[in-house]
C-alpha cells in the first residue's frame, strides 16, 4: 500500500482546513464575488408566494418592424448577465448599444436594427403557482442612430 | 484523521482522472460554449471577481480567450491519457480556473462547479496511476475524499445559503414557480399548476440538502443508493428547469467504485471469448 509520510499528511490536513474555512466563511459572510468560495446561492432568494416572476429579454426591431430576440445565441450574453445590468439600462438606455454591438459582430449579415429595447415580462404567481397571466414592461428603449 | 486518508485503489483515481479531463474538453465545446462569446463582449460589462482583482488580471481580450480555449482543449485531452499527471494536471487546473474567471466575470456566477474545480485541484497530487493498478493509495484516497467533501458541501451549504438569503420561508415561497416560468420545460409547465407540488418539492429539496452529509456515515450499499438518489435529483432538475449541473455530476463519480465496474466490464468482455473453443482444438478430439 502506498502510504503518505508524516509531512505529506500534515500539509494535506492544513490545506483541507484552509479550504473548509474559506468555504464556510464564504457561505456565511461572502458573496458571488468570492468565487469559488462564495455562497452556493443558486435559487436561494426570497420569493414570496404571490410575487410576480420577472422574465426579462432584450429585443431589437428592424426597419420593417420585425422583432428580433437578442438572446444568448445571438449576442453571447446570458440572460442573467443582461439582467444584472437591468438598472443600468433603465437609467441610460444608450448602454443597450453594447448588446447591439455584440449582435452585429456575431450576425454581420442580419438586417440592421433601428431600435433596441429591454423588456421585462412579469408572470403572475398565486400561492406559489403560476396563473398563466403576464404583463410586459418596457424598461428601456434606445433608437439606433444611423 | 485516518478517514481523510482512507486508501483507495490507484485505478479508481486513474479512471476518475480520465473522465474529469475529458469533461474539461467537452465543457469547452459542448456544455459552456457561451464563454467564448465573452470575446465579443464590451469591456464595460466586465466585472472582475475578487481573485482576478487580487491577481491584477487584465480584462479578457479576444486573443486571450482564444489562446486559453485552445491551450485548455489540447492539455485537457493530453492529461486524459494519464501521462505527465502533475505537469499536465496543474496546467489544466490553472487554465480551467482562468477560463472560469472569464466565464463568471460578466455579472453572473454559476454555482455548479465547486466540486469539479476541487477535482482539478487535487488530481495532480495523486501522481502516476493506471486503470488496472489496484494498489491502495492514501494519496488517491485524500484526493477523492476532498472531491467527496466538495460535492456534499455544494448540497449542504446550498441549504445554508437558502436559510441565509431566503430564511425558512424559502420553503413556502415561489422560487420553483419562478424558475419554471423562466426556463421550465413543457413537463414542468404541466406539473406546476398542481396544488402543493412545488411547495412540497421545495421542502423536499431543503431536507435533502440538509441531510446530504449522512452519506459519510451510512454503509457502502446505502452510500451508493444515496449517490443514485443525488443523480436522480439532477435528472429531475434537468427535465423540469433545464439546469444540468454537469461539472458537479462528473465530480460526483468520486463516490463510485469505478475500478470494480471496469473490472466487471473487462471480465464480461473476456468471458464470451474464453467460452468459445478454438475450432482446431475442437476438431482434433
Amino acid at each position: 500500500m502506498e502510504t503518505l509520510s508524516r509531512s505529506s499528511r500534515s500539509i494535506r490536513v492544513i490545506v483541507t482546513t484552509i479550504v473548509c474555512a474559506l468555504l464556510l466563511g464564504g457561505t456565511l459572510w461572502g458573496s458571488d464575488d468570492d468565487f469559488p468560495f462564495g455562497p452556493f446561492r443558486m435559487y436561494a432568494g426570497v420569493n414570496p408566494p404571490n410575487e410576480p416572476a420577472p422574465d426579462p429579454r432584450v429585443e431589437g426591431v428592424t426597419a420593417d418592424g420585425t422583432v428580433v430576440l437578442l438572446d444568448e445565441r445571438h449576442t453571447g450574453f446570458r440572460r442573467a448577465e443582461v439582467e444584472a445590468s437591468q438598472d443600468a439600462f433603465s437609467k441610460d438606455p444608450a448602454l443597450l448599444k453594447k448588446v447591439l454591438d455584440a449582435y452585429e459582430e456575431r450576425n454581420p449579415r442580419a438586417a440592421p436594427l433601428v431600435e433596441v429595447r429591454y423588456v421585462n415580462r412579469l408572470h403572475e404567481i398565486h400561492s406559489g403557482r403560476p396563473t398563466g397571466k403576464w404583463t410586459d414592461n418596457v424598461l428601456a428603449t434606445w433608437r439606433v442612430p444611423r | 484523521m485516518s478517514w481523510l486518508f482512507a486508501a483507495v485503489p490507484r485505478g479508481r483515481v486513474a479512471i476518475f482522472r480520465t473522465i474529469v479531463y475529458l469533461f474539461a474538453a467537452a465543457d469547452l465545446v459542448i456544455f459552456t460554449p457561451w464563454v467564448r462569446g465573452h470575446a465579443t463582449a464590451s469591456a464595460d460589462l466586465y466585472q472582475p471577481l475578487l481573485v482576478a482583482r487580487i491577481l491584477h488580471l487584465p480584462p479578457p481580450t479576444s486573443l486571450m480567450i482564444t489562446v486559453i480555449f485552445w491551450a485548455l482543449l489540447v492539455t485537457a485531452l493530453a492529461a486524459a491519457t494519464g501521462r505527465f499527471p502533475r505537469a499536465l494536471g496543474w496546467t489544466v487546473f490553472v487554465l480551467y480556473f482562468a477560463w472560469m474567471l472569464v466565464a463568471m466575470s460578466y455579472g453572473k456566477v454559476d454555482h455548479d462547479r465547486y466540486a469539479y474545480l476541487m477535482a482539478l485541484a487535487v488530481l495532480p497530487t495523486c501522481g502516476p496511476a493506471r486503470w488496472r493498478d489496484r494498489e491502495p493509495s492514501e494519496r488517491a484516497g485524500w484526493a477523492l475524499r476532498m472531491v467527496q467533501l466538495a460535492v456534499v458541501a455544494t448540497y449542504f451549504l446550498a441549504s445554508w445559503a437558502k436559510l441565509r438569503y431566503g430564511g425558512p420561508e424559502w420553503m413556502t415561497g415561489s422560487v420553483l414557480a419562478r424558475a419554471i416560468l423562466r426556463r421550465g420545460t413543457e413537463l414542468a409547465h404541466l406539473i406546476a399548476p398542481i396544488p402543493g407540488v412545488l411547495i412540497g418539492a421545495q421542502i423536499g429539496i431543503m431536507m435533502f440538502e440538509l441531510f446530504s452529509p449522512m452519506i459519510f456515515v451510512v454503509p457502502e450499499r446505502w452510500r451508493l443508493r444515496m449517490v443514485g438518489f443525488f443523480y436522480s435529483f439532477h435528472v429531475v432538475t434537468i427535465s423540469m428547469i433545464t439546469i444540468s449541473f454537469a461539472p458537479h455530476l462528473v465530480a460526483m463519480l468520486c463516490f463510485l467504485p469505478l475500478e470494480r465496474w471496469y473490472d466487471r466490464l473487462r471480465r464480461r468482455r473476456a468471458a464470451p471469448a474464453a467460452s468459445v473453443e478454438p475450432p482446431i482444438a475442437a476438431a482434433s478430439r
